[in-house]
């Protein structure tokens, strides 16, 4: 077993990821140079013990979500509920409920100075949910028609090869390529 | 012979630089850096040295200013480059410039100054254009070089943001202008100085081409001192360690922090492909009228970014589908873009030591061409390019976020969003005095958004100006004496929410008091009623817009007479208005930049910036935080009840299990709403085809569909007829 860079704990980790780490033990870690060379495996431990399922995370991407390895072979968003949104390469948002604030009464409920309120004529205001939780996973303020945005496409294979040292098991040239046109496709064609 | 190394000419020396990187991947070609290794403890005294001489100058010189912005806002910067532009090591300041100052020595050498009008001692060049490397105007360069024996070895440079540049408008951000000629004093590089003196005929342009006279040519003798000081000091540093060690020390400074750039991004963050988006506005219409038929419209801006982290650790930044260039004042070119941008990789992974040019070496731009970052029309306006670009510099900050908080280092997460508010203005006194004056009091002051562990904190940094500072409003009031600071504070719920919310947005109010016969306000600001971005962070609201309030003719100099309270801003300007303390003849609302707006004695000037996103789902947020809002006056009783499903009992503590049934109610009503991903993709998908837009957000769509890129990503994600079209 490698030994563990304990500059940066993993008990303060924890704390850090619960928003609960003292600041100024935060501010030892930003000022912390350089970084603990483990932090990414530490993470994984945090995170993995803070999920009810065994699905193995290979990383988080936003508070509640995760790419993980199914067992039987893939790679999935899933959430912290157990909820799964298919394929990583894919926009998780295609695989959440949508509520989609348009009008000035709707927005208000959620931007709490009117002067500061969207143009409803420019913008509308989509919140997209966890299915399985209903956790508010992410908000866009864009125009009417706007595609829906792909925050995060991680090169996952370059990440556990080259940077971690430590490739993973179900390599393959296509995990790095955006998937996410096929599921519009894949509705269109079913009418 | 040049009069660069080995007697090349400088163009020689630049265009070999670029292709040295280009050949090898190292900076000027070091695989070794053999000063660093070889004595680690003599090069950074070497280093610090030319730190220390930059700061030197800076503090020196910035007393010959009289601008408010340089003298106690920060807005200045002095700093030392190679022959080739690479800066090497710079003071505190405006540090984005050292981005520029390479494209400005490549646009010399490329013009053969050498030749004509020579490269000499004691020579003193300058510009603020954009087409030859300045960001925009409004920040001038005056540089020198540094010339050992016969061999350029290097060049000081000072340059500051200066008050009012000639424009249509008063002040130096200007919000309107149809081309070049309206941008005001533009001036390409020019020798400005000999024997380490500007000429006299210098002062006059500043005299006869802008508004303030005085203010100009003070911070032109400023830049030039610090310069010349900064030579004198050099020179020094020179004779100390030998030419050689100079000329090698230099070049070892970029490749080795290059190096460390790298490796930050390889430890800190995962390769892959993030998206970054804002939307901004410009409105024209009806405003500029007949006089500039071009521009007699409204635009709404697109402004994605595809953020590349690549395998080798350098960083890719995609602008395909932004919007086009147009006869308005925010095109930029290539070094504005950089400048700017890198404000937002400082923080993020760009500190070292010393700032330097490395970042150049570490990133790289698709700015399309004919886009408004890559204009053809060689006199598009440019005056205000940095509102332009601003809303880009966030997206180092946004996508570094989300690939540090993957990584796990989430105490270098920082996300935030564009902001940043000021106003130029000009008017004439009772006595016929014409003055000009500007403040950037909101670009020193922004809070910040919330992190994935902890709130954004209020009124604690400036992305634009990394040393900012808002300086004294009596020395303000001494300049601008017709604008009366009668509030600055923080604004309750002036933030975007989330289980961890954005640091609340800073506010300011004025009294217009004894204008005389004119003054003239204009006014800019970073958002145009579509939030601070388009996106939000991990289920977070992102953060909202900036506010401009004008009443015109209240009833304020009574009330002081009576020796009542005033309201502070633009929220108690409203609540008053309704209550109807407050009178006044006429309201004026914007979400962003104004154009000229005419003021009197008695108006109410109110202005607000910087209310930054939230992070996470605000029904998560913890109870004890709730119970903090409150009486720290950040939110009210009905925003957490709303917003944050937590009610309050009479002492202000959280009813743990009444909180945690409204928000599973909430929760209940998110899925009642809600439909699923598909069903909504079916319905907007018909709109898309019925084309149902209001006219700005039709002709985004009809712009930007010309760019291949986003032209696949929208017929692909609403699977659109091949003939569609707007």
């Amino acid at each position: 077993m490698e030994k563990r860079d304990d500059r940066f704990t993993k008990e303060n980790l924890k704390l850090l990821v619960e928003g609960k780490l003292d600041w100024e033990e935060v501010k030892k870690a930003i000022r912390l140079a350089p970084k603990d060379g483990d932090r990414f495996w530490k993470y994984l431990e945090v995170l993995q013990e803070r999920v009810p399922w065994k699905d193995k995370i290979l990383l988080r991407i936003s508070d509640h979500l995760y790419i993980v390895a199914k067992e039987g072979g893939g790679r999935v968003v899933k959430c912290d509920c157990g909820q799964e949104f298919g394929d990583y390469r894919v926009n998780w948002k295609l695989s959440c409920r949508v509520y989609v604030r348009k009008t000035r009464e709707e927005m208000a409920e959620v931007v709490s100075v009117e002067e500061a309120l969207p143009n409803p004529d420019l913008v509308e205001m989509r919140e997209f949910y966890c299915p399985g939780c209903f956790a508010l996973l992410g908000v866009e303020v864009v125009p009417a028609g706007y595609p829906v945005i792909f925050e995060m496409l991680p090169d996952l294979d370059t990440f556990y090869r080259e940077w971690l040292g430590k490739p993973l098991a179900d390599e393959r040239p296509d995990w790095f390529q955006d998937k996410t046109l096929d599921m519009p496709a894949r509705w269109a064609k079913e009418g | 012979m040049g009069i660069c190394y080995q007697g090349k000419t400088l163009k020689e020396a630049v265009h070999e630089k670029e292709q040295l990187f280009k050949d090898s991947g190292y900076a000027y070609g070091l695989e070794k850096l053999d000063l660093v290794e070889g004595d680690p403890a003599k090069f950074m005294r070497f280093q610090m040295r030319l730190v220390a001489a930059c700061i030197n100058a800076r503090e020196i010189a910035k007393l010959i200013s009289a601008n408010p912005m340089s003298l106690i806002q920060g807005e200045l910067l002095f700093l030392l480059a190679t022959p080739e532009g690479d800066v090497t090591s710079a003071s505190y300041g405006l540090a984005g410039h050292i981005q520029s100052f390479p494209f400005m020595v490549r646009s010399i050498a490329d013009l053969g100054f050498e030749e004509d009008p020579g490269i000499n001692v004691g020579d003193i060049f300058a510009t603020n254009d954009t087409l030859y490397g300045a960001p925009h105007n409004a920040d001038n360069y005056t540089w020198v070089p540094i010339i050992y024996g016969d061999e350029l070895i290097g060049w000081t440079v000072g340059l500051n943001h200066i008050v009012d540049v000639g424009g249509l408008q008063p002040g130096g951000l200007g919000t309107i202008s149809a081309s070049v000629f309206t941008d005001g004093f533009t001036y390409p590089p020019t020798k400005t100085g000999a024997n380490f003196k500007q000429h006299k005929w210098w002062e006059l342009h500043w005299k006869r081409r802008t508004r303030t006279e005085a203010f100009n040519v003070l911070d032109d003798k400023m830049r030039a001192a610090g310069a010349v000081a900064l030579h004198d000091r050099v020179m020094e540093i020179v004779e100390e360690f030998g030419v050689d060690y100079f000329r090698q020390g230099l070049r070892e400074i970029v490749e080795r922090e290059r190096r460390v750039l790298t490796q930050r991004i390889k430890a800190q963050a995962v390769p892959g492909i993030y998206h970054y988006l804002v939307f901004d506005s410009v409105k024209y219409k009806g405003v500029v009228g007949k006089l500039f038929a071009s521009s007699n419209r409204d635009w709404l801006l697109h402004k994605p970014g595809e953020f590349q982290v690549l395998p080798d650790g350098r960083l890719f930044m995609d602008l395909e589908g932004l919007s086009s260039e147009a006869d308005f004042h925010c095109n930029a070119y290539e070094s504005a873009v950089r400048m700017l941008c890198s404000l937002g990789a400082w923080p993020m992974f760009a500190y070292t030591a010393t700032i330097n040019s490395s970042l150049m070496y570490v990133t790289d731009w698709n700015l399309p061409p004919g886009s408004m970052f890559n204009p053809q029309n060689p006199f598009a306006a440019t005056v205000m390019s940095l509102a332009g670009v601003g809303k880009y510099v966030h997206m180092f900050n946004h996508c570094l976020s989300y690939a540090y908080f993957a990584r796990g280092f989430l105490e270098e997460c920082f996300p935030q969003g564009a902001a940043g508010g000021g106003y130029g203005l000009a008017g004439v006194f009772a006595d016929g005095f014409r003055w000009a004056g500007g403040d950037m009091t909101l670009i020193t002051c922004w809070s910040s958004a919330a992190l994935p562990y902890r709130d954004g904190d209020v009124a604690d940094n400036c992305s634009a100006n990394p040393a900012p500072d808002q300086g004294e409003t009596e020395r303000a009031e001494f300049l601008q004496p017709t604008n009366l600071n009668i509030g600055r504070k923080l604004v309750p719920n002036y933030c975007g929410h989330g289980k961890f919310r954005g640091g609340l947005g800073i506010a300011t109010c004025q009294l217009i008091v004894d204008p005389g016969r004119s003054l003239t306000l204009a006014v800019f600001g970073s958002t145009g009623g579509m939030g601070r971005s388009a996106t939000g962070m991990a289920g977070g609201y992102p953060g909202v817009d900036d506010i401009v309030v004008l009443a015109h003719d209240t009833n304020i100099r009574e009330m002081l007479k009576e020796g009542g309270h005033y309201p502070r801003d633009f929220v108690e300007i409203r609540e008053w208005l309704e209550e109807g303390k407050l009178k006044a003849r006429s309201v004026e609302l914007y979400q962003g930049s104004t154009a000229n707006i005419q003021c009197k004695d008695g108006d109410l000037f109110a202005n607000a910036t910087a209310a930054r996103g939230g992070w996470g789902d605000p029904l998560e947020r913890e109870f004890s935080l709730v119970e903090n809002d409150v009486p720290d006056g950040w939110l009210s009783p009905d925003v957490v009840r709303t917003v944050y499903g937590a009610v309050l009992d009479d002492n202000g503590k959280v009813k743990v299990a009444e909180s945690n049934e409204l928000r599973q109610q909430m929760r209940n009503r998110r899925k009642e709403k809600s439909v699923d991903a598909r069903d909504w993709w079916e319905k907007e998908r018909e709109r898309v085809l019925r084309k149902e837009w209001c006219e700005d957000v039709y002709n985004m769509y009809a712009d930007v569909l010309k760019y291949d890129k986003f032209r696949r990503q929208f017929m692909g994600m609403w699977q659109l007829p091949e003939d569609y079209g707007l």
